[in-house]
């Protein structure tokens, strides 16, 4: 019992704590830029894009595929510079050197950031709204809160994969920059799914964010929680696997870092 | 039983060359060290850089997996009862890094208290106890970033005591800190031993080590080239005097004619700016300043003292003469 007061007080301090000291972003200016400014712009570029290439009929398809996708700033950028940063600020080896369940340290760096991420589509939403008249008057709106809630969980836990990587290289911005742009062509965001190729439909469906858009896309339309809870029990699955995998990861990583001798690698 | 046992360590870095045609080259950075930490000891590791100081102590604190060897610290294996090691020790490698900047002295040490799973009500009581300890009182709510970088040196002692550890590692604590930060910082380490810690120290400080430790290992390349107590260590050079000659903007080829008298056991060099301390070894004493002076000639010079050895002159000698 003491152990598991111990760590879930390890999870909580870590998530509020972690998320104030590595996420660089969270200064008034640049955070504002990243949760306002960042969305619009994308939102912007792909929605005017996207309905001059095809119809101005498929204004929704971009706006939805664009507002969900904003999760992955948060989800890759946030959660991977959270474990990341402690490699760069030199905290790794005091952090690996205490018996802190990894568990919850490994956890714990990613909640803050699923609030954050949902908080950031939210926006986006409200930029649909605002700028490309996005129609809310037929939407379940509390199903759609849980599916944004839902894929940015699932999102954070790619992200998290991803972090792990950066207990064995200096070089993880530029897998997550690689990531967060797949994401933006695989997730159907911008490119409807039965027009890929199957190799990339197969890709598609095994990452995070291509059920939540489409699940978000379908309540927007209308449909009922009910009718769209299978993609969410997917996408909250998906979600669960890569987060399993990351921990794993974690754990072999911290091991081949203490053999390799570089978790002090700047 | 010995606070720290380590049994024939040995560390090989393997290091990546090359972009094409790449090829593994291999580093010997502890050959094979050997040697036990008694309980409440306050022992020093000294050795010039690269002689795997540091590699020694990331393995003592399970940082880093030993190629082969082994050793026990508080009884517990470092590689297959790491998480027990852990609880027991505290450790504070040189230098600014290792803090979280964004957060407050507070926040830093709550943190790190939860990392330790330290009862909240024990670090409540603990950490303005631990700020008073180390000279930080009123500074707490301040961020990290603004601190000094002795203020965060002595950050980084409070952060190593929260779990109120038995065993503490402290790799080159004072580097970087000016003589007063560094005087105050070695006061906390004779204090944390009159708490019977069990205290691993490693600097380039000479007078530091003779002051606080016990007993001293002197390491070169990767092993243990002597371990006694710093007297015992000075004995080496009990049968030598030391001629200190200060100059200014001496010619190496005039102390290349101080080293190769040959009475001289050993020269070595300590710059301060313009001018420079040569410290020459040799059996002869005074005796030995009428030749010195003379292989020095048109070079200008200072002040002229015959003094007993001390530890350095000892240590200088053991890690191989010249430096």
């Amino acid at each position: 019992m003491h152990t598991l007061v111990v760590n879930i007080r390890l999870f909580w301090q870590g998530t509020l704590l972690s998320y104030i000291a590595l996420f660089h972003w969270l200064r008034p200016v640049t955070y504002t830029a990243s949760k306002i400014l960042m969305p619009l712009a994308q939102m912007m570029f792909f929605v005017l894009l996207g309905t001059y290439a095809t119809s101005a009929s498929n204004i929704n398809f971009y706006v939805i595929g664009n507002a969900v996708q904003i999760t992955a700033v948060s989800g890759i950028f946030g959660v991977t510079m959270s474990i990341g940063n402690d490699r760069s600020m030199g905290t790794l080896p005091y952090l690996f050197g205490t018996p802190a369940n990894r568990f919850a340290l490994f956890f714990g760096r990613a909640f803050m950031h699923v609030i954050d991420g949902a908080l950031g589509v939210v926006i986006a939403f409200m930029w649909g709204v605002l700028l490309f008249n996005l129609d809310l008057s037929n939407t379940d709106l509390s199903a759609l809160g849980l599916t944004i809630l839902v894929t940015t969980f699932s999102t954070c836990a790619l992200g998290l994969l991803m972090g792990c990587l950066s207990l064995i290289t200096a070089n993880v911005m530029f897998i997550n920059n690689t990531v967060y742009f797949l994401l933006l062509i695989f997730s159907g965001a911008n490119v409807a799914l039965d027009k890929f190729p199957l190799w990339m439909q197969t890709i598609s469906n095994l990452l995070p964010l291509t059920r939540g858009i489409a699940a978000s896309r379908l309540l927007v339309a209308g449909s009922s929680l009910e009718s769209i809870s299978p993609l969410l029990w997917q996408e909250l699955l998906i979600g669960v696997v890569y987060g399993i995998i990351g921990y794993f990861m974690f754990a072999a990583f911290e091991t081949v870092a203490k053999r390799r001798g570089t978790l002090e690698t700047v | 039983m010995d606070a720290i046992e380590v049994n024939h360590l040995h560390r090989v870095y393997r290091a990546v060359i090359g972009v094409i045609r790449r090829s593994i080259k291999e580093v010997v950075a502890v050959g094979d060290i050997s040697f036990a930490v008694g309980q409440g000891e306050l022992f020093g590791l000294l050795g010039p850089n690269g002689a795997g100081k540091t590699t020694t102590v990331k393995m003592l604190t399970t940082l880093l997996i030993p190629t082969s060897g082994d050793a026990r610290v508080g009884g517990f294996d470092v590689v297959k009862q790491a998480n027990e090691v852990r609880k027991r020790i505290g450790f504070i490698f040189g230098g600014e890094r290792g803090l979280y900047w964004r957060l407050s002295g507070n926040d830093n040490l709550r943190y790190f208290a939860s990392l330790y799973g330290v009862d909240p009500d024990i670090s409540k009581k603990r950490i303005p106890a631990l700020l008073e300890m180390v000279g930080l009182t009123g500074r707490g709510n301040e961020k990290v970033g603004g601190y000094s970088r002795g203020m965060k040196q002595r950050l980084h002692v409070a952060r190593t005591l929260l779990h109120d550890p038995d065993i503490l590692f402290l790799d080159e604590p004072t580097i970087g800190l000016d003589p007063v930060g560094a005087r105050e910082f070695r006061q906390v380490i004779l204090d944390l031993q009159s708490q019977k810690k069990t205290i691993l120290l490693t600097t380039h400080y000479m007078f530091e080590a003779d002051m606080l430790c016990n007993r001293i290992a002197v390491i070169n390349q990767g092993g243990v080239i002597a371990l006694d107590t710093p007297s015992g260590l000075k004995k080496h050079v009990s049968d030598l005097s030391v001629v200190e000659v200060e100059t200014f903007g001496a010619a190496s080829e005039a102390i290349e004619k101080v080293r190769a008298l040959s009475f001289v056991d050993s020269v070595s060099i300590e710059e301060h700016d313009q001018r420079q301390l040569l410290m020459v070894q040799t059996q002869r004493g005074a005796e030995a300043v009428p030749e010195v002076l003379a292989a020095l000639d048109g070079q200008r010079l200072g002040r002229v003292v015959v003094r007993e050895p001390t530890l350095e002159d000892a240590y200088v000698r053991l890690v191989g003469g010249n430096a």
